[in-house]
């Protein structure tokens, strides 16, 4: 079942000197329900402005097509939820309210109900930030920040999470919980999952699929299943000998690229 | 142990006083209460050196501020301020604020009204004056509408800046989930502008409070701002303390006023320094 399909996705830009720049050149991919993919690739390659397309902020150029379901995507959908590097929370609204914007602005209705009081409650105790419902953004610490970022898009039970380095601003330790974490709560949500990095560990371990990208004008080229079992956080996956495999191929490749 | 605390005790001393200080730098009040005896010990000094009419001692400054607070002057003098400056600046707040956010959201708009806004604040108040006069003739209606566009201008200029430039980043992520324009505005453009609200507040009382006593002194002759006319034209200086510590005490209060509201209805707001 296809969930997101991207076809002859393309996006340029006026320079400031007033040059064309192509960011992302002929994308065209399919990213299948319920599978994890992660884009990787060079700086610049293009990888931001093709999540930015897929999440509707943003229109491919003419002639290339994002579709959700078969349906054509033209601007934000309700079906989708996005979780940024910068993370984005409001700093006047407390974590709640916060998590809460979720569903208010998906149902366009600031009145919650009942049922999605408790739909909060729960998906702040699945992000494990039950007792902090009260607290400001910037009384928590930005791996806290983020799983708020996570529970903000997870509460709106999307099909699809788009994932733009929302780990890129964290420390090490964090960011391996964090990893872990996301495997774990995509074990329960079961979402499509299309995730952006410049971590190749990073990429190989979440993923079912990694597509390496080229340098500008970022274009597909190579894409790496990853079969190592799940869940991965069962048992020591980064020293699998397939995961340093897929590690050196995948570094190869961008190597080039650089 | 006797040959071991004597290093110590020989310590105390100087430690002792250095314990004062670092207590006294801790205690605000303190610091505040030792800072008005310097301040009023340098001034009884200076004022035992030059004679009366350059500068009052403390005592007599005292004596001339109960004796006009007793036979009511002073306290008329203050409330035939207040109210005109209440009224002039909520006014300026209110319109400040209502117009500098349509300003700073509707840009097509701003950008006719702009340039008009930019003259009108550039403009010192008191030019303002002589045509107020002719227009609203000489009263307290003239006195209001000086304070007020003393309050109004930085109000606007502060919260259209603050609405115009509120979070692109955030806007975007109100977008990502599906927020439409008006939702947008109400649930991020508004509420990151509450802090320039505030701030503009801070600028429009200090220019409201400098507008009615230049406003008393030049159009009513009421007021406190009268009675730094009047008392300064005689040349009495005890008595011309008296208005200035209202107008001290006054600004105090009024600060403290956006304080507090600025903690009430921005309490998110990160602090550099406290």
């Amino acid at each position: 079942m296809r969930a997101l399909d991207f076809v002859k996705v393309r996006k340029s830009y006026v320079s400031p000197a007033g040059a064309p720049l192509v960011a992302l050149e002929d994308f065209t991919w399919t990213v299948d329900r319920g599978r994890f993919v992660t884009v990787v690739g060079p700086s610049g390659c293009g990888k931001t402005t093709l999540l930015r397309m897929a999440a509707g902020l943003m229109p491919p150029d003419d002639g290339g097509a994002i579709r959700i379901d078969g349906e054509l995507l033209v601007a934000p959908s309700p079906k989708m939820s996005m979780v940024f590097q910068g993370i984005g929370l409001m700093p006047w609204k407390s974590i709640f309210d916060n998590v809460a914007l979720g569903l208010q602005l998906q149902a366009h209705r600031p009145k919650l109900s009942g049922e999605e009081r408790e739909r909060i409650a729960a998906t702040l105790a699945l992000v494990g930030l039950t007792g902090f419902e009260r607290y400001y953004p910037h009384q928590l610490s930005g791996g806290m920040q983020q799983r708020v970022g996570l529970a903000r898009a997870l509460v709106r039970q999307p099909e699809i999470l788009l994932m733009d380095e929302p780990f890129g601003a964290l420390d090490a330790q964090t960011r391996t919980v964090l990893q872990d974490e996301l495997l774990s709560l995509w074990d329960r949500v079961k979402s499509t999952v299309l995730f952006i990095t410049h971590d190749l560990d990073e990429a190989i371990y979440l993923s079912d699929c990694v597509v390496i990208m080229s340098r500008r004008p970022g274009r597909i080229k190579q894409v790496l299943e990853v079969n190592l079992p799940r869940p991965r956080y069962g048992y020591d996956a980064r020293a699998e000998p397939e995961f340093a495999r897929l590690r050196n191929i995948a570094w190869q490749s961008i190597k080039e690229e650089l | 142990m006797s040959q071991s605390s004597l290093p110590l005790d020989r310590a105390k001393a100087p430690g002792g006083a250095v314990a004062l200080f670092t207590a006294l730098g801790r205690s605000t009040v303190a610091m505040l209460v030792l800072s008005g005896i310097v301040f009023l010990a340098l001034w009884q000094v200076v004022s035992m050196n030059v004679p009366p009419v350059i500068l009052p001692a403390p005592a007599a400054v005292f004596t001339a501020f109960i004796q006009l607070t007793a036979s009511g002057e002073l306290v008329m003098a203050t409330l035939a301020t207040i109210w005109p400056f209440v009224i002039g600046l909520s006014l300026g707040f209110i319109v400040g604020t209502v117009l500098g956010l349509l300003l700073g959201i509707f840009r097509p708009a701003a950008r006719v009204l702009d340039p008009y806004i930019f003259v009108g604040w550039s403009i010192p108040n008191i030019a303002w004056l002589p045509l107020f006069i002719a227009w609203f003739g000489v009263g307290n209606l003239t006195l209001i509408i000086f304070v007020f566009i003393s309050a109004v201008f930085p109000q606007l200029l502060t919260v259209e800046a603050g609405a115009r430039d509120a979070d692109s980043f955030l806007v975007e992520v109100a977008r990502s989930l599906g927020g439409t324009k008006r939702e947008i505005l109400y649930s991020v453009v508004l509420p990151s502008s509450l802090p320039y609200i505030i701030a503009g507040l801070r600028i429009a009382v200090g220019r409201a409070l400098v507008g009615i006593i230049v406003g008393q002194l030049l159009i009513v002759a009421t007021g406190i701002g009268y009675m730094f006319q009047f008392y300064g034209e005689t040349l009495s200086l005890a008595k011309y303390f008296a208005p200035l510590i209202v107008v001290a005490v006054l600004a105090i209060l009024l600060n403290r006023g956006v304080n507090w509201a600025e903690r009430i209805f921005i309490p998110w707001k990160i602090r550099a320094f406290t």
